[in-house]
């Protein structure tokens, strides 16, 4: 065994019929026992580095490689993913089709019988590592009825407990809630201090892990420069909100903590209490939700749900894995017929596509035009509208890929893509399932200033999300959900301020009331 | 319950099929498999697969009798193409049954090493169905909450378009993640391999003599397995025979499966 756990030597990769490179002349090395942190734009070759790092690039995508990458001393030319599986292993973006048994459990032990582990030591392996990951209760159930927090966890377990030295993960906490994220990140923690596991891991949440790890794999364009965090952040560009702080404010390092950006705030804003929140006044009611009751066959899913949601709103539901945002969402875009109660939209039953528009957790499954116009083109002609596709795909940012075919797109570009398709149909009440998945800091400011256009227009914007900045950065109104019943409504400082799960990293350094690092950083100046 | 037991009722439940073509037989196979299938399915995308299967089985009966108006019409020809179609039906509606009762992967466990991939290879081909029917379902919702109706041939592109590239997409990550957990190294230990249970054994040997009493049956020509029909004659059936097939209704009694059976 060598000290290197990962070496990339002048790795050099093309994908077929590309024009471009996606690595450059990557050197590095990540020692044994590190906990490292893959950051930069999306489609800037992070996962192709991750993916190279076990030899599914490039033995599953072909290609042009040059260089050599060593994992645990093993080049992966002469070694397919399969033979250094007991090495490293990997937890792909889309976590649920990487399952390939059906109950969790078997699912767990899948990597150890490939590697023939023996059967008592592999049973115990399996109880170890569901407690781990805390999804002991899932254990019997079948992958394919998991809510996607759940997938995530049970993906990580897999991985987890073939007992690999190299554990490498892509996005591995895009669709959980804040808790599990960090029941997830402490569980990496633990393995990298306890076990001296190295782990390799994408995220773009940087709040979520900048402060663990302790090197950072900064991305632009197929190049990577490694450093320590702070720095390699600080060059990016890029970062979690106490970074955007820092850089706005002048200060150096910039920090990647609440703990240093408390350190280095505090004195500074002294006794300034948070700035008095300007609470729009709504405009008239839109969605109306009374005594609502959804059922999954005989399960209610949301129960007792009153909510009046006027124009201008952008209201951001929360809760965790399971509360039922997804269900309060599709009741009101109309696809779902409450048990009970009533939902209109301006006053009658909402029609899907007319009255609201919603894009779905997985921007895939509505993208299926030639080119990015051609697929707001058709919502278009849907709806009778005449008008071009330029004006919706502006007012999102991506004038610039009218042209481009959305499947060769981005994750973080894929989900811009389908809010205009779905933006086209000029609903009033624009729904958005978990924004998450591949956005990048770019893609979420185009996002945030979409939503920001639509709502001053006088429209609602809704989106279900585990983004606590994202939702500090965008939205009017925060409504909370517990078990399918709405546990707290309101302005986003008083709720997001009144909750140590769901309080924004500015929250936490400064207490209720902060929000964004622009609101700090102006009481600063 | 243990997988080795379905796929014995199953080959059985076939094996009955296979030797008959009287409808009052093929009729009581049906409502056996319905009530097992009502009585044991496991909750989740598979439970669609009786449904699915079923329809295949009502179209495959319509194929396989409009394919005679090819040929001579009459009475006899129709009614044999009729029962052979039904006979058909039938199979498949068994074999509806058994991937919504029990988890295909748990079957391919069963398997010797030797026959691992092939079985693991059927076991993804069988997946597919009921995971693309799944898909259908959530394309066509996504799409209407966009706006678009998703029915007839004009608006086909926007239901298979994803369905296919999202299929395709999970395929490859799948072979991915098979790879890269180590798939085909040659090496195999079992984790936790299934116990029989009391049920289990009853419904196997049940399911065992109720395929032996209809092979005796077919070699011996008794029991009005094939009902004429040059001439065309009224079918008949054989109480003890049918008395038999209820024995392959013994898993619908049983106390339901746990998830994790």
């Amino acid at each position: 065994m060598s000290d290197h756990a990962l070496r990339f030597e002048d790795v050099r990769f093309r994908y077929p019929d590309t024009s471009r490179d996606a690595l450059t002349e990557v050197t590095l090395d990540i020692d044994e026992g590190t906990f490292a942190l893959a950051v930069g734009p999306t489609g800037a070759g992070k996962s192709t580095l991750l993916r190279a790092s076990n030899g599914l690039v490039p033995h599953f995508t072909g290609g042009t490689f040059r260089g050599r990458v060593t994992v645990d001393g093993r080049d992966t030319l002469e070694f397919p993913p399969r033979k250094l599986a007991d090495a490293v292993a990997f937890v792909p973006q889309d976590p649920g089709a990487s399952f390939v048994l059906d109950r969790v459990e078997d699912e767990l032990a899948y990597g150890m019988e490939n590697l023939g582990v023996d059967p008592a030591h592999m049973r115990r392996r399996v109880e170890e590592t569901l407690d781990l990951l805390d999804i002991e209760p899932l254990r019997a159930r079948s992958v394919r009825t998991l809510s996607g927090g759940e997938r995530q966890r049970v993906a990580i377990a897999a991985a987890l407990a073939a007992g690999p030295r190299i554990l490498v993960l892509d996005e591995p906490t895009s669709q959980l809630d804040p808790q599990g994220a960090e029941h997830a990140v402490a569980a990496l923690q633990r393995l990298v201090h306890d076990q001296g596991i190295t782990v390799l891991l994408a995220e773009h949440r940087l709040e979520r892990v900048a402060g663990f790890v302790d090197l950072a794999l900064g991305f632009s364009d197929g190049h990577v420069e490694v450093g320590p965090p702070a720095e390699v952040i600080r060059r990016l560009a890029m970062g979690p909100p106490v970074a955007r702080l820092g850089r706005l404010a002048g200060w150096d390092p910039v920090p990647l903590t609440v703990r240093e950006a408390r350190r280095m705030g505090a004195a500074l804003i002294g006794d300034a209490g948070p700035p008095r929140v300007q609470v729009a006044t709504p405009g008239p009611a839109l969605v109306e939700l009374r005594g609502v009751e959804v059922r999954h066959g005989d399960v209610p899913a949301l129960r007792d749900i009153a909510l009046t949601i006027g124009r201008g709103e952008i209201v951001a539901v929360m809760g965790r894995n399971g509360a039922g945002k997804t269900t309060l969402l599709r009741a009101i875009a109309g696809v779902h017929e409450p048990f009970r109660g009533r939902v209109t939209v301006d006053g009658h039953i909402p029609q899907p596509g007319v009255d609201t528009g919603m894009c779905p957790q997985e921007p895939e499954s509505i993208l299926f035009a030639e080119t990015v116009a051609d697929e707001v083109r058709t919502t278009l002609k849907a709806r009778g509208l005449g008008t071009g596709p330029e004006p919706v795909l502006e007012a999102l940012g991506i004038e610039d890929l009218a042209g481009r075919h959305p499947r060769d797109l981005s994750a973080g570009q894929r989900l811009l893509v389908a809010t205009a398709a779905v933006a086209a149909g000029l609903a009033p009440a624009i729904l958005l399932d978990e924004p998450t998945r591949g956005l990048d800091p770019d893609a979420k400011d185009r996002l945030v200033r979409y939503l920001r256009r639509h709502a001053a227009d006088g429209g609602v914007a809704m989106l279900a999300t585990h983004d606590v900045e994202l939702a500090a950065a965008v939205a009017t109104r925060v409504v909370m959900l517990a078990g399918g019943e709405v546990i707290a409504d309101g302005d986003p400082g008083v709720v997001l301020g009144d909750s140590t799960v769901f309080a924004p990293q500015m929250t936490r350094a400064f207490g209720p009331g902060w929000l964004t690092p622009e609101q700090v950083a102006e009481a600063l100046a | 319950m243990h997988p080795a037991a379905w796929l014995v009722w199953a080959t059985c439940a076939g094996l009955v099929t296979f030797t008959t073509t009287d409808p009052f037989y093929l009729s009581m196979i049906v409502a056996v498999a319905w009530f097992v299938y009502a009585a044991q399915r496991i909750p989740g995308p598979m439970a669609r697969s009786f449904r699915v299967f079923a329809i295949a089985g009502l179209v495959t009966m319509a194929v396989r009798t409009a394919l005679v108006f090819f040929g001579t019409v009459d009475a006899s020809s129709v009614a044999f193409a009729a029962l052979e179609g039904a006979r058909l039906a039938t199979l498949l509606v068994v074999f509806g049954t058994f991937n919504a009762v029990t988890d295909p992967f748990g079957v391919v466990r069963l398997a010797p090493r030797r026959f691992h991939e092939p079985a693991l290879a059927a076991a993804l081909a069988l997946s597919i169905a009921p995971r693309t029917i799944a898909m259908v379902g959530q394309v066509r919702e996504a799409q209407r909450m966009r706006g678009l109706r998703t029915a007839g041939w004009r608006t086909l592109p926007a239901l298979a378009v994803p369905v296919l590239e999202t299929g395709m997409d999970e395929a490859v990550t799948l072979a991915e993640s098979m790879d890269a957990r180590g798939h085909g190294r040659g090496r195999r230990s079992r984790y936790r391999p299934a116990r029989w249970s009391t049920g289990a054994v009853v419904m196997t040997v049940c399911a065992l003599v109720a395929a032996a009493v209809f092979m005796v049956a077919a070699f011996t020509g008794r029991g009005g397995l094939h009902p004429s029909t040059f001439p065309l004659t009224w079918p008949d059936a054989e109480p003890v025979l049918l008395a038999t097939i209820a024995l392959l209704a013994v898993p619908g009694v049983l106390p339901r499966q746990k998830a994790d059976g």
